[in-house]
């Protein structure tokens, strides 16, 4: 459809349109973020920022959402490889499954973990019930503690700290950026070229690591950033789950509304342009990295 | 005794597609932890949504919603009394939350339909400098966090914002109390009896932080299928001699139909959800409360079951608009293959 | 390497593609699989390869009389060219070709200067020496052609199986490369078995070929006699335009276009000469094409040599006789399946 020479009508009227709701909508509320910030002088910009509470606040909001990136990258993967190339019962089922949590609001999501997952919960007490369980099982029979208690903070790792409880609700919030971006590339793949290289004499592992892995990289890298971006702007179901006390479990987009009760309207603008900042760049790195590496598949 | 072409390819040739080389084992694995994953963070935290609703009965389900009557009969002491009071006003509060919910995504999606038709009719069917630059903007607001969203309207909006001066002064009547006032005082029989002063911190700011949070779905869902389809079917309608608004309405409407329902149930579903940006225009005052603020209210007052009700519709709503995502691609596939 | 299938049989669900397939392939031979889509070539070229498996209770596939049937694909020691090519995209010429040999085991793994040796010849064998570092999507159809064979070649291959070889190239590099491929067979004798539906490229190239239809090989010989001596009518029909010119017996005669001879003046030796009126005429270069409306209203193609139709100087509308100067009859019956 190159150069359709502008036959069809309606140009002006959507380009226009669409320019003037951009503009009041994005530009414009975005370029008062920026100005409110610039506003600050440059030591108290640097003194909001490098603040220890909004920098812990950083750190929690930047760590957790790369442990639930980095997790579901690996897990993605896997899903996503097993929901296109094997069939099993309830396969349709698990695949529809993976959009939910595109569907389902935010904070219905921060509820339902925090009720399951904390100490309390149902799943976050499964692990102390059962240390605790088999511990009463052997005491009762006279053999004493079987299990240290320390054990417990091991065992209870993956949900039920407060790091831990903000990275699965982020896990679950982020899950289908890397699936969904995967899959496609996967169902379009053609077996072919796993054909062509056994045919070669490669192996399973060589297979996986030499030809197909590559042909997903760009799709499985953007999925990672995609998940990662998002979670760094998640709030809605994190502060359900984080108990949100200030320079410990206090991600950075709730210091924003801190603030923002606070009337430290500058000091909130300031962390915003910082957090908005990341999330560009990273998906501009992102961008860069994926289109570097599919800069062979298009035609010279 | 004619002479024959050869070469006819008899019907029936089967594309022979391998099936997947790993073990047996090592699938069944992969399957295995694909189910826990799924049933671990997905399937369990669904079914808990639920659980926890109706965790004290159908009754304590509905009570959240209809709070019961009292016995005009029955003597009641003084704390019975402030129980059924009380459970009468949070049920009119969720309610309020309800209706304020519906109208905002009722405003939001017209606009953005215009918006998204607009943006994808220009950004796919012609070429300009710029266009690129276009579709990025398009899609920032997804990777703006939903706090930084509401937060930029705070500072445009409010007291001390750079339109404040406007903003706060600004009179515009409330949608909820239109009434009919008849003839006798004016020309126009409908009136508002109350109207809201300034932006931020009332529904019309919820409104438009959450067109701001929605509006790429419903371009985003346009442009890949019409930027597929192409001017041509659209050159040729025109030139067959049909206008410009005809061709839209006959040619691209009907083509783009599934694509933009998708595009409206992404938008409502969102708007229904949307948390962050919501909750930063509110101010936290009640009456802006749309049903996710409600959730988080509930259960900062423990009220773990009524909080659970509330989220219980929003994800049935979630799931609906699932089975209308699989209904819709189902439907195009099918239409794709006719 | 000499290659023996025997009794392959080849079923996807109710289908069957492959019924009771006997071959046997000389060693250094250039052996092509003809046939219309769906008679199972590339499925029984697949079978050979490994890619596929025959259904249970074939036969044996053997190489050099071992039975490789139940040999994994990677270690039949096959040079497969795909259909699609199935060039790895993100990888170099270069590295496509060096595919095979980085994926031996270590041991057998040559070092890093033989791999440039091996994968530099390779690469002067197909003329793309100069195209190591390009990318398949910076190259033309017949060069990513060339490169997937190299690519095959690379393992040294006992024997190299090609999947419709040229069927996505235009014609001008088809031709080119058929003649390439003749040449390249004439150097490195390695035995080939290539699918192709095309008759010209099959009668040309090879040595001999085996003419497929409805999963079964009609007939396997060298490309004059199945053209000459065609086994059945399957075969005949298969490999060219015909008439079907009946006789007074009621029993059809077939004659290929350019066996039939026209002429101006009846001739007391051609008693069984036909009359009719020229249609069309249509100018293919070397080969004119002559459309004849027959008296009793059938249409018989004619094929002259341009000399001849100089020669004749035939109009539009004119009134010849034609006769067949040789025609194809009495085939065997076609054995119900």
């Amino acid at each position: 459809m190159a150069d359709s020479s502008r036959v069809l009508p309606g140009f002006s009227l959507s380009l226009g349109y669409t320019i003037f709701y951009l503009s009041a909508l994005v530009l414009i509320p975005l370029g008062a973020l920026v100005l409110k910030t610039a506003q600050i002088s440059p030591d108290e910009l640097w003194k909001i920022i490098t603040d220890p509470i909004v920098v812990s606040a950083y750190k929690l909001t930047f760590s957790a959402s790369f442990y639930a990136a980095a997790i579901n990258a690996v897990f993605g993967l896997i899903l996503a490889w097993t929901l296109v190339r094997y069939s099993f019962p309830g396969r349709r089922f698990f695949d529809a499954l993976i959009d939910f949590p595109f569907a389902l609001p935010t904070a219905v999501a921060g509820l339902t973990y925090a009720n399951l997952y904390l100490k309390d919960g149902w799943i976050g007490g499964l692990g102390p019930n059962i240390v605790g369980g088999v511990n009463w099982l052997s005491s009762s029979l006279g053999g004493g503690q079987l299990i240290s208690t320390t054990a417990l903070d091991w065992l209870t790792f993956p949900f039920t700290g407060q790091t831990s409880g903000i990275v699965a609700v982020l896990i679950f919030v982020s899950l289908p950026f890397v699936v969904r971006s995967i899959q496609p590339v996967l169902q379009e793949w053609d077996p072919e070229f796993e054909t062509a290289a056994r045919s070669l004499g490669a192996d399973r592992f060589t297979i996986f690591r030499r030809v197909i892995f590559p042909e997903i990289f760009p799709a499985w890298f953007s999925g990672f950033g995609a998940a990662f971006a998002r979670s760094i702007g998640e709030y809605g179901s994190v502060i359900f789950i984080a108990a949100n006390i200030p320079g410990k479990s206090q991600i950075a987009p709730l210091q924003i509304v801190t603030k923002l009760d606070d009337f430290q309207y500058a000091a909130a603008s300031a962390i915003g342009v910082v957090l908005l900042i990341v999330s560009l760049l990273l998906l501009f790195v992102i961008n860069s990295i994926e289109r570097f590496s599919r800069r062979h598949e298009r035609a010279a | 005794m004619a002479g024959v072409l050869a070469s006819k390819a008899p019907p029936g040739a089967i594309a022979a597609r391998p099936a997947a080389t790993e073990s047996a084992l090592g699938r069944r694995i992969l399957i295995g932890i694909t189910v826990a994953f799924l049933t671990l963070f997905i399937l369990i935290p669904l079914i808990n949504v639920f659980h926890q609703a109706f965790a004290k009965g159908l009754d304590g389900y509905l009570a959240v919603f209809f709070p019961p009557e009292p016995d005009p009969n029955a003597v009641l002491n003084y704390s019975q009394k402030r129980r059924l009071a009380e459970a009468a006003t949070q049920a009119t509060r969720t309610w309020h939350s309800i209706g304020l919910t519906v109208a905002v995504a009722s405003i939001v999606i017209p606009l953005n339909v215009i918006f998204g038709l607009a943006a994808a009719w220009a950004t796919t069917k012609f070429e300009f400098r710029g266009r690129t630059l276009l579709t990025v903007l398009i899609d920032l607001p997804f990777s703006v966090s939903p706090v930084v969203a509401g937060l930029v309207f705070v500072l445009l909006l409010g007291r001390n914002g750079i339109f404040g001066d406007w903003a706060t002064q600004l009179v515009w009547p409330d949608i909820f109390s239109l009434r009919w006032v008849g003839f006798g005082e004016s020309f126009w029989p409908l009136a508002f009896e109350r109207t809201h002063t300034g932006i931020i911190f009332t529904p019309l700011a919820i409104v438009i932080a959450t067109i701001f949070v929605t509006f790429p779905f419903v371009a985003r869902s346009l442009a890949p299928l019409m930027a597929n389809l192409g001017p041509d079917e659209e050159t040729a309608a025109l030139s067959l001699g049909a206008s410009g608004w005809r061709t839209f309405f006959k040619i691209t409407l009907p083509n783009v139909k599934w694509a933009l329902l998708y595009g409206v149930i992404l938008t409502l579903t969102r708007a229904f959800g949307e948390f962050g940006a919501v909750s930063v225009v509110s101010g936290h005052i009640d009456v802006n409360d749309t049903m996710p603020l409600r959730i988080e209210k509930l259960w900062n007052e423990y009220n773990n079951q009524a909080a659970f009700s509330v989220a219980s519709v929003l994800t049935f709503l979630a799931l609906v608009s699932l089975v209308a995502k699989i209904a819709i691609e189902w439907k195009t596939t099918n239409e794709a293959k006719r | 390497m000499t290659i023996e299938v025997q009794n392959i049989n080849k079923s996807y669900g109710a289908v069957k593609v492959l019924s009771n397939v006997d071959l046997r392939i000389n060693s250094g031979e250039l052996v092509s699989l003809l046939g219309p889509s769906g008679s199972g070539k590339t499925t029984l070229l697949r079978v050979i390869a490994g890619i596929e498996q025959a259904d249970p209770g074939s036969g044996p596939i053997s190489f050099d009389g071992m039975d490789v049937s139940g040999v994994d694909l990677g270690r039949r020691g096959i040079g497969f060219v795909f259909q699609s090519y199935a060039l790895f995209k993100h990888l170099s010429v270069f590295e496509n070709v060096a595919f095979g040999l980085r994926a031996k085991p270590r041991r057998e793994r040559p070092n890093e200067q033989q791999i440039k040796e091996k994968v530099g010849s390779l690469l002067d064998l197909i003329q793309l020496g100069a195209f190591a570092g390009r990318y398949p999507s910076q190259l033309s159809g017949g060069q990513r052609q060339r490169v997937a064979l190299a690519r095959a070649l690379a393992v040294e291959p006992r024997v190299l199986l090609l999947d419709e070889p040229f069927g996505a190239l235009d014609a001008t590099v088809r031709r080119e490369l058929r003649s390439w491929l003749r040449h390249l067979h004439g150097t490195i004798h390695v035995t080939t078995i290539f699918v192709t539906h095309d008759q010209e490229e099959a009668l040309e190239v090879s040595d001999r070929v085996a003419v497929m239809g409805k999963g079964r090989i009609e007939q396997f010989a060298s490309p004059q006699e199945v053209y000459e001596k065609p086994a059945n009518e399957f075969v005949f029909k298969f490999l060219g335009n015909y008439n079907v010119f009946h006789g007074r017996s009621g029993a059809g005669a077939f004659v290929r276009p350019h066996d039939i001879a026209i002429f101006r003046t009846e001739d007391g030796e051609r008693p069984d000469a036909q009359r009719g009126v020229v249609w069309h005429i249509g100018f293919g270069g070397p080969v004119v094409k002559i459309e004849l409306q027959s008296d009793d209203r059938n249409r018989i193609d004619v094929e002259l040599t341009a000399q001849a139709y100089r020669d004749l100087n035939l109009k539009r509308g004119e009134k010849v006789w034609f006769a067949a100067r040789r025609a194809h009859s009495d085939f065997p019956p076609e054995y119900a399946i």
